[in-house]
């Protein structure tokens, strides 16, 4: 069963209502401070994640490809050697090479005489 | 003559976007805007100056986080924050309801009329918090806005995201059974009658 509050009792928390409803609160320098550093903690990562993402460019995607700097450092290094070899190719090399392509050969498709393949 | 800059005058919401796109001035002035109202909030409804403190603390933190999330136009930032600190304070009040039997509620300390006859405003403010917490807690935070925030029906359904109809009943049910758990401690409270 539920006893209803008379009038006066209605007037009295009004009253109450009124009272609290009044009060103010200013925040202290240091809950200001609190604050302010949350709102900082929660920047900073938030700040820092575009610079992360690197330049937006034309070669943006490309870069990201290629798989940034690690994948970089690994065409560099391939292509350093290509380099090399094709300065100072080591014998062994030379060996293989003059296997394969050590003898020209000398083909002649059409005949010197009937370059229009007549049969003249 | 001095101009009035325009970031101060910015909707709460353009500062938000700009506190997500890592303006650290806005921050600021959120935070000089907001915390006081958000502080007050708390304390009202919580009659607790430290507990007050570590809600209004924790409010604005959930502000910041949602800052890169914020769609401007589809809530206002005020009402945005009335919801969390009022679910807040309601966690904090049911907490508090399982810890202060009923009974107890603005108890006085030794129980002399004269002494408690002059409990100050901070303490009568508790005793209101303290009889909140025996209330639902959908009807507390109805009446809480209502009648300690001072919102209109329609704000108050918009903070609790219900209809106007649903705000009168929680209110009306709210106030009778907040006036029903504070009879007969009137004299306690050092709330004088009238008549």
């Amino acid at each position: 069963m539920t006893i209803e509050p008379d009038k006066t009792e209605m007037e009295a928390l009004d009253a109450l209502f009124a009272e609290v409803a009044g009060q103010r609160a200013e925040p202290s320098a240091d809950l200001m401070a609190r604050v302010l550093a949350d709102a900082a903690r929660v920047q900073a990562p938030a700040a820092a994640a575009p610079q992360a993402r690197g330049s937006s460019g034309f070669f943006s995607p490309l870069w990201t490809a290629l798989g940034g700097w690690a994948g970089a450092g690994g065409l560099a290094a391939v292509a350093a050697a290509g380099v090399w070899l094709g300065i100072a190719p080591p014998a062994a090399f030379e060996t293989v090479t003059d296997v394969f392509f050590g003898s020209s050969v000398t083909l002649q498709v059409f005949s010197a005489n009937d370059v229009l393949g007549m049969g003249i | 003559m001095n101009k009035p800059c325009p970031e101060t005058e910015a909707p709460d919401a353009a500062l938000l976007v700009a506190f997500a796109n890592g303006d650290a001035g806005a921050a600021q002035l959120l935070a000089a805007r907001l915390l006081p109202r958000t502080l007050a909030q708390a304390q009202r409804m919580l009659g607790d100056r430290a507990e007050a403190e570590d809600v209004a603390q924790e409010a604005m933190m959930r502000l910041w986080r949602i800052a890169g999330e914020w769609r401007q136009g589809e809530a206002q930032v005020s009402t945005w924050l009335y919801r969390v600190t009022a679910n807040l304070c309601t966690d904090r009040l049911r907490l508090r309801k399982r810890s202060v039997p009923l009974d107890a509620v603005a108890e006085p300390l030794d129980g002399a009329p004269s002494v408690t006859a002059r409990m100050h405003t901070e303490a009568r403010a508790k005793a209101l918090s303290d009889a909140l917490a025996q209330l639902p807690p959908r009807q507390a935070e109805a009446v809480a806005l209502r009648h300690l925030e001072g919102l209109s029906n329609p704000e108050i359904a918009a903070v609790m995201e219900i209809g106007v109809e649903a705000v009168e009943s929680l209110t009306a049910r709210g106030k009778r059974g907040l006036a029903a758990i504070l009879a007969g401690r009137r004299e306690e409270l050092g709330i004088e009658d009238d008549d």
